[in-house]
């Protein structure tokens, strides 16, 4: 395979994890007034699929599923380099888990014929990381995931990985198409220039895909075609502590003799 | 794949997937199948099977039956070594199928999360990532709680209209039991369903250190972003106390440590003795991985950091002159005497 490449790059946006506050009287998230950002890990992924355009030949296009106004994750993408994105946003879409979340996405990576889709690790806001390889589920295609490095092989239609696995390291060739989950913080996002910021901002819309766009049946979407659902959600007391200010080595020494017997 | 519709009377059984690695068994495996021991008692007449998918892996299959499994599912091949998700994907799949589980967990270390994130659609199972209690409720299903939004909040997750439901546990919140048992459990033979002419992937290559594991680890000291890369004095502490060096994820995203001592949300969850942070400041999703610990020290050059909050014991002050300081007190301490844990 030696045409030009289609990289999908899924992005999303997320209230700002800094912004977040608990309602004292309730008890639940207060994400409302939190300001809507670009979630983290996503930027890592832009980074992996700007620089798969910078070795072979690709069309690098950007997706987001998210109400209708979300697009300046879309901006951003686009300031960064890529080469078109997508808006997915249906109300049918509302209150979906990973399975029909990942399936959303699946169809949407079918629609622009990926050849690869890129992810970030896991979003801030859910932090499942079950979304890349659900879409690759949902296709029967391969995945690679807490991937650290790419290297594309465009002559054999393979894209090689090297992987974090628990303590070490492995490489992976993966025919394609294939969806990448990045690892958080593996490469250094690159600064959007100017002039490419003043078109994402002043020139650039997203072209806006919904259910029927995309051929999903609205049954198999959102919260009712959800299998998991939230039971209820608890305000986690704070662990009661000492809180012994020690003045000194020799009193922090004596304490931690006391206390474990070193 | 599954039109949804499920008889979850028809699904019964708690597995836990027991991952190996070139017969090395992740230690969350054997933390698992011990936790759910609990939960098969809540289902009666229901049993507790480990499934073990990999190469040549009669011990490991022998090792959960005498850490208490009713029953050992073995898909053994040399297409499983080393994990790919495209066969393991497909191996399960039909297992699933075949064999009607109500509860699936998975240890939540990269591989478990790989597996599961692709074996509960083709399922369309219920997975919930990242858990850190599990429990039957009332209902008689599977209450998945997981921490949410770095840890204010624990969610609970259920699934009441499909099978199976799949959950990623934490590793190191359970205690794994001990391989003690009589081993007079089942060993089940699993048609092996996937060819190597039909996977998608290649492992080119694998390389594996020694993993350290800080999950079972009795004193901790711990690096944070105060250190500006330098860890003289926090080994010189952790060596002094005899402890293990962990880290926040600060200071493992800056590459001075190893992501596998990395503690907190998206790192491990420990329980030692003792747990001294330095120059970590205290945000709470460091917090939630070690908020188990049983007495906890701080020392930190900022007095209003949140960790001196979560502490027992706090020092304010430059972490290069108190760790060198406090390792001394401990070398001289030591030396005539054994030290008693």
């Amino acid at each position: 395979m030696t045409e030009s490449w289609t990289v999908a790059v899924g992005v999303k946006q997320v209230p700002d994890a800094d912004d977040v506050s608990i309602d004292p009287d309730t008890g639940t998230l207060n994400r409302s007034d939190a300001a809507a950002v670009l979630n983290p890990p996503d930027q890592n992924a832009l980074e992996s699929a700007l620089e798969l355009k910078d070795q072979v030949d690709a069309r690098v296009v950007a997706f987001s599923m998210g109400p209708p106004g979300a697009t300046d994750v879309l901006e951003t993408a686009i300031a960064m380099g890529c080469d078109d994105a997508l808006l997915v946003s249906d109300r049918a879409f509302a209150g979906s888990d990973t399975w029909p979340t990942s399936l959303t996405l699946a169809e949407t990576a079918d629609y622009v014929d990926a050849d690869v889709v890129i992810c970030g690790e896991e979003t801030t806001d859910s932090s499942t990381g079950q979304v890349p390889p659900g879409i690759a589920a949902h296709k029967g295609w391969a995945q690679l995931t807490y991937v650290e490095d790419l290297e594309p092989r465009p002559e054999d239609g393979q894209l090689v990985a090297k992987r974090d696995i628990e303590g070490g390291h492995e490489r992976v060739a993966a025919d394609l198409p294939v969806v990448v989950a990045v690892g958080y913080g593996e490469n250094e996002p690159r600064p959007a220039p100017l002039h490419r910021k003043i078109y994402a901002e002043n020139d650039f819309d997203p072209e806006v895909l919904d259910a029927d766009d995309l051929g999903i049946d609205k049954d198999i979407v959102g919260l009712p075609a959800s299998p998991t659902k939230v039971g209820g959600q608890d305000t986690v007391e704070p662990v009661e502590r000492e809180q012994k200010q020690v003045d000194g080595v020799d009193e922090l020494a004596d304490a931690i003799v006391e206390e474990v017997g070193v | 794949m599954s039109d949804g519709t499920v008889d979850i009377d028809e699904h019964e059984d708690v597995w836990v997937f027991i991952e190996e690695h070139d017969g090395e068994v992740a230690n969350v495996s054997w933390e698992l199948l011990s936790e759910a021991q609990s939960l098969v008692e809540q289902k009666e007449g229901e049993d507790l099977v480990a499934l073990v998918i990999g190469e040549d892996v009669d011990e490991v299959a022998d090792e959960a039956l005498a850490r208490g499994a009713d029953r050992v599912l073995v898909a053994d091949d040399p297409i499983f070594e080393p994990y790919r998700a495209d066969p393991y994907g497909e191996q399960f799949r039909h297992m699933v199928e075949q064999r009607k589980p109500d509860i699936v967990l998975i240890g939540g270390t990269t591989t478990g999360r790989d597996f599961a994130g692709r074996v509960a659609v083709p399922a369309y199972a219920g997975l919930t990532a990242d858990c850190t209690e599990i429990d039957i409720g009332p209902d008689g299903h599977l209450q998945a709680r997981r921490p949410a939004f770095g840890g204010d909040v624990l969610a609970t997750i259920k699934c009441e209209q499909h099978r199976p439901q799949m959950a990623t546990i934490r590793p190191g919140v359970f205690e794994a039991a001990a391989a003690d048992g009589e081993g007079d459990g089942e060993t089940v033979d699993a048609d092996v369903v996937v060819d190597e002419d039909e996977t998608l992937t290649e492992v080119l290559e694998r390389e594996v250190g020694e993993t350290a594991d800080i999950t079972d680890a009795d004193r901790i000291v711990a690096a944070g972003g105060g250190v500006e890369g330098d860890l003289g004095p926090v080994r010189e502490l952790a060596e002094a106390l005899d402890a293990e060096l962990a880290a926040s994820r600060k200071a493992v995203d800056e590459g001075w440590v190893e992501h596998a001592r990395q503690v907190g949300q998206t790192g491990k969850t420990v329980r030692p003795d003792l747990y001294v942070a330095v120059g970590i400041s205290g945000a709470v999703q460091h917090l939630e991985g070690m908020n188990d610990s049983a007495t906890v020290v701080a020392i930190n050059n900022d007095p209003n950091a949140p960790i001196f909050e979560n502490a027992d014991y706090g020092i304010v002050g430059d972490l290069f002159e108190v760790c060198p300081e406090l390792a001394a007190a401990f070398d001289d301490a030591d030396e005539p005497q054994e030290v008693i844990a």
